[in-house]
């Protein structure tokens, strides 16, 4: 699954970002990641797409490893991810069907499966009625399930959410923090950053990874499982 | 339609002007390069036509014995360079003059004395016709020390041969130039792409779009410019074409595969040029 080995991240001009982080991501896990702003969590998220490489320790992520991957091996990486972002990423001129289906269309999917394939995960998300409006016609937390929706549509084994709620109130934080656990119910990993404490105690049985300046200080699954 | 179809022309109706100006300058490139070379392949064609009748003539004085000019004749025809020899005597040359410039016949009618001299015509070989061989047999004849005078046709040989560098030189050069500038357009361009659909090609990398995959339209249209750039520079040489022809003389043109090639080529370059400006982009996937 996702397995961190003594990471750290040094930027040259601001110094650490992550240091000696480990731990152990398993399969169908719910995983909180939590620490005030600048803790590094935005930078755990980016070494698991492999975006950034870490200056020393291993990021292991479905079979790759940081230390080996290559560059064209990436996008398949990325294929076996979902990411999601604070502020949605939607594409202004598609709409939501579009959104979904461009992920689709840009990885090769075969041409007969994707409106099947995106009409599914619309609905999975509670969108059905909404495929065809454009994002400037949604709500916030609507837009964020089609986020969600393209996501999951390319079937990843894990979905990685950097504040997903973080631009939304808090009523409507809480409906998508559901579609996260429902999707999670169905046996799918979730990584969910996010600085909202208040958000941790709507699902109590997931576990939570707190960081404070690049540490790992908690780990509520530590004792079970000593990484590494 | 497909993604790649709907992208590739994407930077045609962005921004046209940018556009026309890339194809335009690889059009202007292909069409300087074609032009010279037009005028390289006419001067070689003129070449070979004069190389045909490269010879040497040596002269010899008039009191050269019959012994001196069979030695000269015997050593002149071991050169390699030399595919065959004629010595033709004084009274030949005469006859020859009265035959050929029948018109001043009188002339030479009554003459007291034969004023031409006797002289050995030099064949070269083919592969030893250009002016650097020839002077140098010129050179090595003219040490025989009854040879007055050599003649070759060296003025002629030399001015059609730096025309001919100079052609060349004029081609790489000035369409170099064209193809530098549309490089640039074309690296511009995608740029000016780049930027407008950062949203997209950002969303590209974080699903997993193959790198290919995200610069196989920009190549595409890179390549569909140079093809159009290629085209009116056909048009160009063409026009350019009929009216030397008219003009002038029979000129040769580019064979037809040669003219298919040349469009390949502009496409390629199209190609090439975004790759390159691509490559940067690239890199930080
Ligand atoms: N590309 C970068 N170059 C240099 N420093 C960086 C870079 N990205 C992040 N940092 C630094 O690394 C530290 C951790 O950043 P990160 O974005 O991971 O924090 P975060 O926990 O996501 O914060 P927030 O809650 O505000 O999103 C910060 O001090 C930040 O300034
Ligand atoms: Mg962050």
């Amino acid at each position: 699954m996702i397995r961190f080995e003594h990471v750290s991240k040094e930027y040259s001009r601001t110094g650490f970002a992550l240091k000696n982080a480990s731990f152990h991501l398993r399969k169908g896990e719910f995983m909180f990641v939590t620490g005030p702003s600048g803790a590094g969590k935005t930078t755990l998220v980016k070494m698991v797409t492999m975006e950034e490489r870490p200056t020393s320790g291993v990021v292991r992520v479905s079979g790759y490893s940081s230390e080996s991957i290559k560059r064209r091996e990436i996008p398949l990486l990325r294929r076996r991810l979902g990411v999601v972002f604070q502020d949605f990423r939607l594409l202004r001129n598609r709409t939501a069907r579009e959104n979904v289906a461009f992920v689709l269309e840009v990885t090769g999917a075969d041409t007969e499966q994707i409106k099947p394939r995106v009409l599914r995960t619309l609905a999975a998300v509670g969108l059905s009625d909404k495929a065809d409006r454009l994002p400037s016609e949604l709500s916030g937390g609507e837009q964020q399930r089609v986020a969600i929706a393209r996501a999951l549509v390319n079937d990843p084994f894990v979905l990685l959410a950097d504040e997903p709620t973080g631009n939304l109130d808090h009523r409507i934080a809480l409906d998508v923090l559901r579609v996260f656990k429902d999707i999670n119910l169905r046996g799918m990993a979730v990584v969910f950053v996010t600085h909202d404490r208040s958000l941790l105690e709507h699902h109590p049985g997931a576990r939570i990874i707190e960081l404070d300046e690049g540490r790992i200080v908690g780990d509520s699954a530590a004792e079970e499982d000593p990484a590494a | 339609m497909s993604y790649t179809s709907r992208e590739a022309f994407f930077a045609f109706r962005r921004s046209p002007l940018l556009t026309a100006l890339s194809i335009l300058t690889i059009a202007f490139a292909l069409y300087t390069l074609s032009v010279f070379g037009l005028v390289w392949l006419n001067i070689e064609r003129v070449l070979a036509d004069v190389e045909e009748r490269v010879e040497v003539v040596a002269y010899l004085e008039d009191g050269a014995e019959p012994g001196d000019t069979s030695v000269l004749v015997r050593e002149v025809a071991a050169y390699p360079e030399v595919d065959s020899i004629a010595y033709v005597s004084k009274d030949a040359a005469l006859e020859r003059a009265r035959t050929d410039l029948s018109e001043y016949s009188e002339l030479y009618s009554d003459l007291e004395e034969n004023p031409l001299p006797a002289s050995i015509e030099i064949a070269l070989k083919p592969g030893y016709r250009r002016s650097a061989d020839v002077e140098d047999v010129a050179r090595r004849v003219a040490r025989f020390p009854f040879v007055e005078e050599i003649k070759y046709g060296e003025e002629w040989v030399e001015k059609l041969d730096f025309l001919q560098n100079l052609s060349l030189f004029l081609g790489v050069v000035v369409g170099g130039i064209f193809a530098g500038i549309a490089f640039v357009s074309i690296g511009a361009t995608i740029n000016m792409v780049m930027i407008s659909r950062s949203e997209e090609i950002e969303i590209m990398k974080m699903v997993g779009a193959a790198t290919g995959f995200i610069a196989r339209p920009f190549v595409i249209e890179g390549f569909t410019k140079g093809v159009l750039g290629a085209v009116l520079a056909l048009a160009l040489l063409t026009a350019t074409f009929e009216t030397l022809q008219q003009r002038v003389l029979t000129l040769e043109f580019y064979a037809p595969i040669q003219l298919v090639l040349g469009v390949v080529l502009g496409g390629c370059l199209g190609a090439i040029a975004s790759l390159l400006s691509l490559r940067r982009h690239l890199r930080s996937w």
